[in-house]
């Protein structure tokens, strides 16, 4: 009912086009890249940040839940509304506002594709430095809100390293700008907290990004390994040396045979993994690290080590990375794909756990992954129209994050909590903490009507834990 | 050390005249520190939070009943040194982290030319180093933290991982927080293997500093610009021998500009393209930290007063890091109120609802 009242309060001001009720069109937005599929109740396109103003005040007036969304390519749920919700597409606001080459940072809209983004500045010798393997198909708003990672943050440091400023609409249609240009503003860092927020706390409009120079020289290596252990002693072994690469990424046997299949450039599919190695800078310091990577891995027991020659061959080494995700369609019709972070020591102990997992449950599985980082993403493919298959994915992803749990590890290291992850928050912060987390989404959006029920779980707010607020403290 | 001797050894800029309450806690554990700020919350007292002292110059004054010495809080609670991460109490000093981090080969990104400041006081202030341009400020190495709330709560955020986003960015948060959440009672550290080799190369400013790749820091003095380069020692090479000019082994950080009678030090935060403009207009000593956008300068206050009309506008900051009392008045520690002030004295308020401590001293009077 409050609903269809929003729909027709915003027909006016938006246009009819930017404002979906029909089913089939709100159908569209229905679901993101993970299982979860929830019919959005209306779903609304604005074109700028007064127009996603008067849609929050709207929303507001009227309190209606408001869920916002970029690409669709999350993996927790995170843009897939929980109750009747309005969903705001940003996808529309894809404009890069200006470029400032010198000072090397650039305003954009949050519907730009992260892709896009570093195409529109390679001229200018610059790029958006996070490269979700999604970089094609999600948006910077979705990157700064999940504080997306990729395989260069190795070195570069996850997206919220890269996010100068926001402008937000807060839950109540304030608008603000939080950050900017220069470094060390005074006062709490809310531009850091808005990144990772998973769409709870206001509504990204712009995007103040720092952009980085591509490097000078670059240097691929892949690296071949008859045991998966190997491979990740050698992700230790090069870190150990004193090296941080651009990107460490390893992909096992069932990779490499899934790839090869969907991509014929000749992957050794005999191996049990390769890593991705790459290093990035001045010409000299590309040569004498890629030398000590390569005697780290051959010290390790790789069987080979190749090197891309020319930039056509670093882009075939790539696209077989890149495109993993995308040929998982070969392996089963259906796929979920986890993202822990554990020690890095752990490896090879969380791999064999892993494969152990995979087993027991009877399910394929694939892992491709930001080994530098610890930063884990076994792909189960299945059939969901296979009886129980639900159950034991969700199953084995539960004995993961068990596992993860046990070595010290984090519950996810880029794709966030939404609410896939959002039960198992509690394993890993106690009431208090939780309490905490809780305190500062209230401080943002007093009638938790952004992206209600995702990231903490339900009860996290624990009044009984510190004292009371005194008479005028809500300010 | 006795909190008498600590005093007796700050650093010139620290503050003015002795701590201004008689009453010293030196908690020894998390736990107690919390203890001690709920007692403070109960009995409405203002508490001020002493790491080593050497950033008690920023913000507004405290006149306190109490003061929390993290002095105690000593402790390396554990070094993983495979997994690069070292989580530390926060009373525990940069100096002391290098030292324990320099046979295993490793760093942690913190200002490393204050060696006697503590990590709790580095955090607090969100201090970063020389070493930033290439390295990011100190919150992008803050992997987890526990927070003693104002009102006597611990609280955990984050995880002893190297990446992770599991909730939200407490660290962050408290990064720069002046204690309004509370006070940072230990943190986990993001560690880095320690360059190969590095060299400090003097160049001719500008254009020379913009040719070289990546360098750790261009810093620019009254009367000289330095490169600062990091990493093999072929590139480093290469490198140093590309720009010319003088060329030292080592990070050969300048020192802080000192400030004369009557003058305050100021950090001068803008976009970084106007170092070049800001430097032009300073009176004297600084060191400008270009690509970063920092210039810290000694001035008087109308000369601060109107460095910040100029530069509010453009979107910069003229921050007192220290100086005597008048310059506190005017014109101010701070200047203009934060963006979100509200929202910031909302979040607040769930933390340290009765302001116990550092009452007042952030931006805004919060
Ligand atoms: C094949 C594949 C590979 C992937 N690889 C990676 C990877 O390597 N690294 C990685 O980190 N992630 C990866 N992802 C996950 C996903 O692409 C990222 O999380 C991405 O940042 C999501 O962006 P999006 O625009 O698609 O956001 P959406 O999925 O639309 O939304 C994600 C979250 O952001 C919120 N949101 C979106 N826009 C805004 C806004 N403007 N303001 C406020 N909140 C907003 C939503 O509410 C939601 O909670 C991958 C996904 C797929 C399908």
């Amino acid at each position: 009912m409050s609903l269809e009242a929003l729909a027709e309060r915003l027909r006016p001001l938006l246009g009819d086009a930017a404002v979906l009720t029909h089913p089939v069109e709100r159908h569209l937005y229905s679901k993101d890249a993970g299982l979860r599929r929830t019919e959005p109740g209306l779903v609304v396109l604005p074109t700028s940040t007064e127009e996603v103003a008067a849609v929050v005040r709207a929303a507001a007036d009227l309190g209606v839940a408001v869920v916002p969304r970029g690409g669709g390519s999350g993996l927790t749920g995170g843009a897939v509304p929980s109750e009747p919700a309005v969903v705001v597409a940003l996808t529309r606001m894809d404009e890069i506002h200006e470029i400032d080459a010198v000072g090397r940072t650039a305003w954009v809209g949050p519907g730009v594709i992260n892709l896009d983004l570093s195409e529109v500045t390679r001229p200018l010798g610059l790029h958006f430095a996070p490269d979700p393997s999604s970089q094609s198909v999600c948006t910077i708003g979705g990157n700064v809100a999940n504080n997306a990672g990729g395989p260069h943050c190795l070195a570069e440091g996850s997206t919220v390293a890269h996010i100068l400023g926001v402008e937000l609409v807060l839950p109540d249609g304030e608008v603000v700008v939080l950050g900017g240009a220069a470094p060390d503003l005074p006062g709490l860092d809310l531009r850091g907290v808005v990144v990772g927020s998973e769409g709870t706390l206001g509504v990204v409009t712009r995007v103040l990004v720092k952009l980085t120079p591509n490097p000078p020289d670059v240097r691929t290596l892949l690296m071949e390994f008859d045991e998966v252990r190997q491979a990740a002693d050698t992700v230790s072994g090069i870190i150990g040396a004193g090296i941080v690469p651009d990107a460490l990424e390893l992909m096992d046997r069932k990779t490499l045979e899934v790839m090869e299949a969907f991509l014929h450039i000749g992957l050794p599919v005999d191996a049990a993994a390769v890593l991705l190695c790459e290093t990035s800078g001045h010409p000299a310091a590309v040569a004498a690290e890629a030398a000590l990577c390569e005697e780290v891995a051959r010290r390790c027991g790789a069987r080979a080590v190749q090197v891309a020659a020319d930039e056509a061959e670093r882009q075939v080494l790539w696209k077989a990375r890149k495109a993993a995700f995308g040929a998982v369609a070969q392996m089963a019709p259906d796929f979920y794909l986890h993202d822990v972070v554990v020690p890095r020591t752990t490896l090879p102990e969380v791999l064999d756990e892993v494969y152990r997992i995979a087993e027991r449950h009877d399910l394929h599985i694939m892992n491709v992954f930001h080994a530098g980082d610890g930063n884990l993403h076994p792909i189960m493919g299945f059939d969901l129209a296979e009886d129980g298959v639900r159950d034991a994915v969700m199953a084995a992803a539960d004995e993961l994050i068990a596992v993860t749990l046990s070595v010290g590890g984090a519950l996810t290291g880029e794709h966030g909590i939404g609410t896939e992850k959002r039960d198992h928050l509690p394993k890993v912060f106690d009431e208090v903490s939780l309490d905490a987390q809780a305190r500062l989404r209230e401080a943002f959006d007093p009638e938790g009507r952004f992206n209600p029920e995702h990231v903490l779980p339900k009860g996290s707010r624990c009044a009984d834990f510190g004292r009371p607020l005194p008479e005028g403290a809500w300010v | 050390m006795t909190f008498p001797e600590l005093l007796s050894s700050l650093s010139s800029h620290a503050i003015h005249g002795a701590p201004p309450c008689d009453l010293t806690v030196r908690p020894k554990s998390p736990e107690v520190v919390a203890d001690v700020l709920a007692a403070c919350s109960t009995d409405g007292l203002r508490v001020l939070i002493w790491g080593a002292g050497t950033h008690q110059g920023i913000g507004h004054r405290v006149d306190p009943d109490v003061v929390l010495s993290t002095e105690r809080l000593d402790r390396i609670v554990d070094h993983r040194v495979d997994d690069l991460t070292l989580t530390v109490q926060a009373g525990v000093t940069v100096g002391s982290i290098a030292s324990t981090l320099r046979p295993h080969g490793q760093m942690a990104v913190l200002p490393e030319e204050e060696k006697a400041a503590t990590v709790g006081g580095v955090l607090a202030v969100g201090a970063s180093g020389y070493g930033r341009l290439r390295m990011g400020p100190v919150r992008d190495h803050l992997l987890e933290v526990l927070v003693a709330t104002g009102d006597g709560r611990l609280v955990r955020a984050g995880a002893k991982v190297v990446k992770h986003v599991q909730g939200y960015d407490l660290m962050r948060l408290s990064v720069g927080s002046l204690g309004s959440l509370g006070v940072v009672v230990e943190a986990t550290l993001k560690l880095w293997p320690t360059p190969r080799a590095s060299a400090t190369v003097e160049v001719a400013m500008p254009p020379d500093a913009g040719r070289a790749f990546r360098p750790q820091a261009v810093l620019q003095t009254r009367d000289r610009t330095l490169v600062m380069l990091t990493g093999t020692a072929e590139e480093v090479e290469a490198q140093a021998d590309a720009l010319g000019g003088e060329s030292e082994r080592g990070l050969l950080w300048p020192d802080q500009p000192r400030p004369r009678d009557g003058e305050g030090l100021w950090s001068v935060r803008v976009p970084p393209t106007l170092v070049p403009e800001v430097v032009d207009r300073v009176p004297g000593e600084f060191v400008a930290q270009h690509g970063v956008g920092i210039v810290e300068a000694p001035m008087d206050g109308p000369t601060a007063a109107a460095m910040r009309e100029w530069l509010e506008p453009l979107g910069g900051v003229v921050v007192l890091l220290g100086g005597h009392d008048a310059l506190y008045a005017d014109p101010g520690p701070w200047g203009s109120d934060p963006a979100a002030l509200d929202l910031q004295r909302r979040i607040v308020a769930r933390f340290d609802p009765d302001r116990v401590v550092n009452p007042g001293r952030p931006a805004g009077g919060i």
